[in-house]
């Protein structure tokens, strides 16, 4: 029920402010694509090859709830600025196991559309190969996965009906002078001091002070409250091709920096084996720019081993407007980047706690054979 | 009757380019064969030309480029070098000389300057490579970095000479791709905008080039003029194919107005053609518009309106202004306060 009404206050809010505003903009000599209009009902004929306005989002994360309720799970994260509910989703294989949590948040940025495009696309592959598929079966044996398919929902929503390209938060600054916060230069780690800037006109702005924003304190208040659990924290970004690790704001590499690189390294290559996209892999400071404030960063230094932004395609063809036509491709070679590390992180802790225990065992018997080979 | 006249620095650009020699002239050799030899394959219509303007360039200055054996032998040149040098290798395909001026340097080096530079380096080159090439049918994006050398100089001076293959501009799901192989040298003065750049490529299809050119010329002067607010691509990333010229003769002149404007830390793309100023095809194509750019280390969206001028085969005119402020998204408009007018000529 309180979903179902927080999507009628969410509809009469957007058709407040403006759903048609972008189609005076164009002109009538250019052929107009747009995506349907007609509100689409059930989960069956919901194209996963298409961009979705957030009430549709809204709409298919209940459905998905619905229709999966053994594994599915939506929760309420906290209120945006626009005071529009953020939701993720708990997807959960029910067992009597201790489960580790694994997170993935897309569309911290807003005009990064092919971001929360493949957090529906993780969604989806994920519960409809979940009993079958024996790979994505033994990862929910231990692993809880929570999916939080837009961050930024206010910008998301601009960037459909004003700004394509807005990028921040809708978040007020001096008074309405300027809107918008970078989200990913909110959080608590080294905020601010590098990489990011203090003008609130500006692309970087990094808010009014760490985690200043309702949407950083909401993310950060939940993987803090959980964050002994969480194995792996991945934030879904576009464009440049990238698989990035700590850190953003020093050139100093974290303790488990090879290990990063090197299961980054191999997720490339999975991603690469599918449709010949090539992703390169390395520290942000190293390889993107300086940035500090970032989320990734943040949940480095909290603790969490495995902390990955993922930069999708394309490499400046197209930029954020990605054509609708690369979403499936992007979408299946990014799945395999993410299995391949899940399947590191799995291997990690649980098969080699087992592997130790052989071995162990197998060192102790032969040194109670030796010993007793003396008497 | 030429409605503008546009200035190049080119040749400007090329003599500061070399670097001043430090040592005692008497141990510098000016080179005096052409720059690029002949290799194994027969057609390469790019490199004689800009050979030829590199070495009138040189006869001015009465500087040479450094090549293996010469003034940047390790240890010959001390100032220069005691910065860092760092060299990068990710195999470069067997079929491709570089061309005798790619440094071959192997001195190794602290990793001061970041990885980002080389990416910096071949991008600026390959938006230099499009402007110059003049070929809207043809333009380039650049592929994957093979090699590269990285250096500063005493004066600040950040040289980049990088080993790369293009593919042609055209994202419509194309696999086969044709790729061409290009070394560079760029040259970037810290903190300066239009770094100094001398390209070589093989494997540009000029035939084919100037015959598509000319098919491109044609449809675009038979579209009907479209002026004021456009989207190309739309929010979906989708291009009219009818419109598609437009949007390639827009990014043509983009591409001089990202070069003008890359320094070693600013890099520009072209994210969308927003508006059609003015549209004129007697004779050659005569077109204003604004284009918004994507500045990466500062993730800005830059509005700015081109002018320019173009025919097959010809040199392209441009000229442009940018509005720098941050968070204007409006349209540029004439007379605002905060832009820089630049004018260009070709000679």
């Amino acid at each position: 029920m309180k979903p179902l009404l927080g999507t009628l206050c969410l509809l009469g809010m957007l058709v407040h402010s403006g759903l048609g505003h972008h189609r005076s903009l164009v002109q009538q000599t250019q052929k107009l694509v747009d995506t349907t209009v007609t509100p689409w009902r059930s989960l069956e004929t919901y194209s996963y090859n298409k961009y979705h306005r957030m009430e549709e989002i809204y709409q298919w994360m209940s459905q998905i709830s619905e229709k999966y309720p053994d594994v599915v799970t939506q929760h309420f994260l906290g209120m945006t600025y626009e005071t529009r509910p953020m939701y993720y989703l708990k997807i959960s294989q029910p067992s009597d196991n201790t489960k580790k949590i694994i997170w993935m948040d897309c569309g911290i940025h807003a005009r990064e559309w092919i971001a929360p495009a493949f957090c529906q696309w993780f969604v989806k592959e994920i519960l409809q190969n979940y009993r079958d598929n024996s790979r994505i079966r033994r990862l929910l044996t231990y692993l809880d996965f929570y999916v939080l398919p837009v961050l930024n929902i206010d910008g998301y929503i601009y960037t459909w009906t004003t700004d394509r390209l807005w990028r921040k938060s809708r978040s007020s600054h001096d008074d309405g002078a300027c809107f918008g916060t970078d989200l990913n230069r909110n959080f608590n780690s080294s905020w601010c001091s590098i990489g990011a800037s203090k003008n609130c006109l500006d692309e970087t702005f990094c808010g009014a002070g760490p985690v200043s924003e309702p949407e950083t304190k909401a993310v950060s208040g939940l993987i803090e409250s959980k964050k002994e659990d969480v194995l792996c924290f991945l934030t879904i970004h576009s464009y440049g091709q990238l698989i990035l690790t700590p850190y953003g704001y020093t050139k100093n590499k974290s303790s488990n920096h090879e290990e990063l690189i090197q299961v980054g390294q191999k997720a490339a290559n999975a991603l690469k084996a599918k449709h010949g996209t090539n992703y390169r892999v390395g520290a942000s400071a190293d390889i993107l720019y300086a940035l500090s404030g970032s989320s990734r960063d943040w949940a480095k230094d909290i603790g969490i081993p495995f902390a990955y932004t993922f930069e999708l395609r394309d490499n400046g063809t197209y930029q954020f407007v990605l054509p609708e036509d690369q979403i499936q491709d992007t979408c299946e070679e990014t799945m395999e980047a993410v299995l391949s590390i899940l399947d590191d992180v799995y291997a990690k802790y649980w098969h080699s706690n087992s592997a130790g225990r052989v071995t162990s065992t197998t060192v102790a018997l032969s040194l109670l054979v030796a010993f007793m080979s003396l008497f | 009757m030429r409605p503008y006249f546009f200035e190049s620095r080119y040749r400007q650009l090329q003599a500061w380019a070399i670097p001043a020699p430090r040592q005692p002239a008497a141990s510098m050799q000016p080179r005096q064969q052409p720059l690029s030899e002949p290799g194994p394959r027969g057609r390469r219509p790019v490199a004689p030309l800009l050979a030829l303007l590199l070495l009138l360039a040189l006869q001015r200055t009465g500087a040479a480029p450094a090549g293996p054996g010469e003034s940047e032998k390790p240890g010959d040149n001390q100032e220069a070098y005691e910065t860092a040098y760092e060299d990068y290798d990710y195999g470069l395909p067997s079929e491709f000389e570089l061309p005798p001026w790619f440094s071959n340097l192997k001195t190794p080096g602290g990793p001061l300057l970041p990885e980002g530079i080389l990416r910096q380096g071949a991008l600026a080159a390959v938006h230099f490579l499009n402007f110059r090439e003049g070929s809207p049918s043809d333009l380039q994006m650049l592929s994957t970095v093979y090699r590269a050398s990285v250096w500063e100089t005493a004066e600040k001076e950040q040289h980049v000479d990088v080993a790369f293959t293009t593919e042609r501009f055209k994202p419509e799901g194309d696999k086969e791709k044709p790729l061409a192989e290009c070394a560079a040298r760029v040259i970037f003065r810290k903190g300066k905008p239009r770094p100094a750049v001398n390209i070589y490529c093989e494997g540009l299809a000029e035939k084919n080039k100037r015959q598509e050119d000319y098919l491109l010329y044609k449809h675009l002067k038979q579209l009907k003029p479209l002026l004021g607010v456009v989207h190309i691509p739309d929010r979906n990333g989708y291009i009219d194919p009818s419109l598609r010229p437009l949007w390639d003769l827009a990014a043509l002149g983009s591409s001089y107005v990202m070069w003008d404007k890359t320094t070693n830390v600013l890099r520009y793309s072209l994210v969308q053609l927003t508006s059609v100023k003015q549209w004129k095809t007697d004779g050659e194509i005569d077109f204003d518009y604004t284009v918004q750019l994507h500045e990466f280390s500062t993730q800005e969206i830059i509005p700015c309106r081109i002018h320019l001028v173009w025919y097959p085969g010809k040199p392209l005119k441009v000229k442009y202004r940018c509005q720098e402020t941050p968070g204007q998204a409006s349209e540029v408009e004439e007379g605002s306060g905060g832009m820089v007018l630049t004018e260009l000529t070709n000679n």
